[in-house]
């Protein structure tokens, strides 16, 4: 198991190099000059000179990419163009937002996608079930930005629940994480239907039945804990995929997570920023994906690392 | 020889701050304390303001710094730091008195060290980003005594107390300067009636009232800037009370607030001129015919009216009334038969154009580039209209002539020093040619170029309009630019708040004289 482990946190150094070549590439081969977009229209060609300068973008890209490797070993991700403040730094400030954000969003949606397929699996083709199929149809279809603005005119403006945007208490992340969690509580919903209906026909769920075994006992214990693998796969993607999808959520309820910050500096072509931030998110994912296996022994026992 | 805001104007400007809020709001006694909550656009790029190059920093700056004049909210030079100034007969030197006992927020005295100070940061080795506007006109400050500071310029220069007045000239505590060098941007201390508190990157910059401030203890305890991007997000923030002060409304919401009683929304005129630029080098646009053609096809009343539901102006030429030194000239009319004379008379009447715009760069830009497709249609002129992403379309539009291929594009200027002059010079003197300036359709005229040079170093007030006047007739005749309009800003605060500054260089901000009702 150790070495397992010690094998998977040594592969993310590829992965993160990958990360890096692709984001430099992508970056720099779309048009625009961080200068320019900083300084703004009334800037002097000698003002522009001198941003660039400081950045070291006056230096052919090659280059450039070996001094920000050589920078980023050495745990040095350099200085935003925009905010002249350490990459490191502005991570550290919004990076905390977003974790929280996504772990929250997979909470709501952990614990309503299980309950909901469960129990559309166990009343299967009933009222109930169509109504879940349905809500997660809705769920998956709705666009974020949409029931965001949504849920600010219900829960803020009509009824003064809650928050409009902004940060700083538990109440302002709410709404967001309901609207992150939305599309991922359709999709695990889905899944666990699926699995479960799955494992219920199965022998052993009949013979604790005949058995005498509760019902819940069946449902929870026997039959859920068999059927986790496929949803827990599901859990480790959807979580990945709200770090990097929190943008519209953290755009739409003006949250200072690492989302926007790539989305702004992609805006900006603040370079450093968005390489940053693109090695950290890529870091959190390898991590998920490698907790989900390790769940995955601990769901089912017959799965060892050896 | 001028003598330009001297005792008397102080006098009467005193007496008003000593009125409890003089002006058209309710005439009881402002309430004291409470947080106003402002939801803008973006997040400060800097709070060092020698430093700071977009909207966003500068107005939170002009809360917690300021200048030794300023701008009134109709854009008039007024006292602040100085009392009063003077100038010799040659223009080239500068004495300001400035006004005695003002303390920096660190406790540091503002004097005439602190002011010599500032002019040796920004000619000095350090180049903060914005000494190109100083460099260029400054030769040095001396110290004459505590309360008198002596600038010699390097020539005359007109616009020299605009660009006092420009948000880069605001006084930073030379020790603050010292103590934090680079990291001032995070450590902001100036003189202003408002002192910084804390600044969450992303999310907000708090300030708090300045007790010792000489204008008079500010009415209000806070102000907290939020940065909400999305503009549909400050709407709703706005009704559910999370925010009292919103910038940009959608133009599509202004009817609904309006008619909200909670509400109040202002639509106030500003410098900014946004215009289609015609690349002179390409053919047809090297001829004037086609250039006043495109102008005359053009029908701005009805953009006005239609597009901006009249929350924007119609412009003559490039300049906006807002600037200092507009002048008042009649532009091309609506005129779609003349448009089609000239193009036939140039031999282009029917011509294919490519069209660029931003989208959301600036208010409704690139349905404003659909209406002026529409009308160049019915004129024989078929546009092809296309966008890009803002830093894509900066770079697209200010490449060199050799590497392009642009024809009509539009743009937005607004001169961050509230005069023609800047207003011009950048956009239409021949030495600005893109990328080095940002005359970007590559428009070389030998009259305008003296016109803009006179102005420049003109040493009185009307010889400088005069200058102004006639580079803008000149711009009119020539047509570099299909010219159109001047856009409002838009504003909306909740009824309780008071006094709300929306100066028209777009920087919307509160001062001591703002309050906010229980």
């Amino acid at each position: 198991m150790i070495a397992y482990v010690t094998r998977r946190l040594l592969l993310i150094a590829p992965v993160l190099l990958g990360v890096s070549i692709g984001s430099f590439a992508l970056l720099h081969l779309v048009p625009g000059d961080p200068a320019m977009i900083l300084a703004g229209q009334e800037a002097t060609e000698e003002v522009l000179a001198k941003i660039r300068h400081e950045h070291g973008l006056d230096q052919p890209l090659a280059g450039q990419f070996v001094v920000y490797l050589g920078n980023a070993l050495r745990g040095n991700l350099g200085i935003s163009i925009q905010s002249r403040q350490p990459v490191a730094t502005l991570l550290a400030e919004r990076f905390p937002f977003t974790l929280r954000l996504a772990f929250l969003a997979i909470l709501v949606s952990g614990v309503l996608g299980v309950v909901a397929g469960v129990i559309a699996a166990t009343r299967r083709n009933s009222m109930i079930d169509l109504m879940a199929l349905l809500a997660s149809l809705v769920g998956i279809s709705v666009p974020i930005f949409w029931l965001g603005l949504l849920m600010m005119l219900v829960f803020s403006v009509r009824l003064q629940w809650f928050p409009a945007g902004g940060s700083g208490t538990m109440a302002h992340l709410v709404l967001p994480a309901l609207v992150l969690g939305a599309s991922s509580s359709a999709v695990i919903a889905r899944m666990t239907r699926a699995s479960m209906l799955e494992v219920l026909r199965q022998d052993y769920v009949r013979t604790a039945r005949a058995k005498g075994v509760q019902d819940r006992i069946v449902i929870y214990r026997h039959a859920l804990k068999n059927a986790m693998i496929p949803i827990l796969t599901v859990f480790g993607l959807e979580f990945g995929y709200n770090l990097g999808g929190a943008v519209l959520t953290e755009t739409v309820f003006s949250l200072p997570g690492v989302g926007r910050l790539i989305v702004e500096g992609i805006f900006a072509r603040d370079y450093p920023v968005v390489q940053g931030s693109m090695l950290v998110v890529a870091t959190t994912f390898v991590i998920v994906n490698l907790l989900t296996d390790i769940a995955y022994a601990w769901f089912d026992p017959r799965i060892r690392y050896n | 020889m001028r003598r330009i805001a001297s005792l008397s104007i102080m006098v009467t400007l005193l007496g008003l701050a000593a009125l409890p809020m003089a002006g058209p709001t309710p005439a009881q006694t402002p309430v004291r304390g409470g947080t106003v909550t402002f939801a803008t656009g973006a997040d400060p790029d800097s709070l060092d303001p020698q430093n700071t190059q977009s909207n966003p920093g500068e107005q939170v700056n002009r809360m917690m710094y300021e200048n030794l004049v300023r701008f009134s909210a109709k854009m008039q030079l007024e006292p602040a730091l100085a009392e009063s100034w003077s100038s010799s007969k040659d223009g080239l030197t500068w004495t300001f008195k400035l006004r005695k006992g003002v303390k920096f927020h660190d406790g540091t005295p503002f004097d005439a060290k602190a002011v010599k100070y500032f002019f040796d940061r920004v000619l000095g080795e350090e180049k903060p980003f914005k000494a190109s506007l100083y460099t260029p006109v400054v030769q040095a400050a001396d110290v004459i005594d505590a309360s008198t500071v002596r600038v010699v310029l390097k020539q005359p220069f007109g616009a020299f107390l605009f660009i006092m007045a420009h948000s880069a000239g605001a006084i930073v505590s030379p020790s603050a300067h010292q103590k934090w060098g680079k990291d001032l941007a995070l450590h902001p201390v100036g003189t202003g009636p408002f002192k910084f508190v804390e600044w969450v990157k992303g999310d907000r910059v708090t300030v708090q009232r300045n007790d010792d401030y000489w204008g008079g203890r500010p009415n209000l305890d806070r102000v907290v800037v939020k940065t909400v991007r999305e503009d549909q997000s400050r709407v709703l923030m706005l009704e559910s009370g999370d925010a009292d002060l919103i910038v940009n409304i959608p133009t599509e919401e202004i009817a609904r607030l309006k008619k909200d009683p909670r509400f109040t929304v202002e639509s106030s005129p500003t410098a900014r001129a946004l215009f289609i630029a015609i690349n002179v080098k390409k053919k047809p646009f090297d001829d004037v015919r086609v250039r006043q053609a495109l102008n005359y096809a053009v029908n701005r009343d009805a953009i006005v009216k239609d597009l901006f539901q009249n929350n924007a102006r119609v412009i003559p030429a490039h300049v906006s009334p807002l600037q200092n030194g507009y002048a008042q000239l009649s532009g091309y009319s609506y005129d779609p038969k003349k448009a089609k004379e000239l193009l036939a008379q140039s031999g282009a009447s029917s011509l294919k154009v490519k069209l660029w715009s931003p989208k959301g760069r600036f208010a409704k830009d690139y349905e404003l580039a659909q209406a002026v497709q529409q009308d160049l249609a019915a004129v024989g002129v078929e546009a092809s209209l296309s966008t890009l992403e803002w830093g894509a379309y900066l770079a697209a539009t200010k490449a060199p002539a050799e590497q392009t291929d642009r024809e009509l594009f539009l743009l937005g200027w607004s001169p961050s020093t509230g005069e023609a002059r800047w207003g011009t010079f950048p956009l239409l003197h021949s030495s600005q040619l893109a990328p080095k300036g940002d005359n970007r359709g590559f428009f070389v005229s030998k009259t305008l170029d003296e016109a803009i040079e006179k102005a420049t170093v003109a040493t009185t007030d009307q010889s400088r309009l005069g200058a102004l006047r006639e580079a803008q007739q000149i711009a009119i005749t020539e047509a570099p630019y299909i010219f159109l309009i001047s856009p409002n800003m838009i504003v909306g605060t909740s009824k309780k708040v008071h006094g709300v500054m929306n100066l028209p260089l777009e920087l919307t901000y509160l001062t001591e004289k703002s309050s906010k009702d229980k």
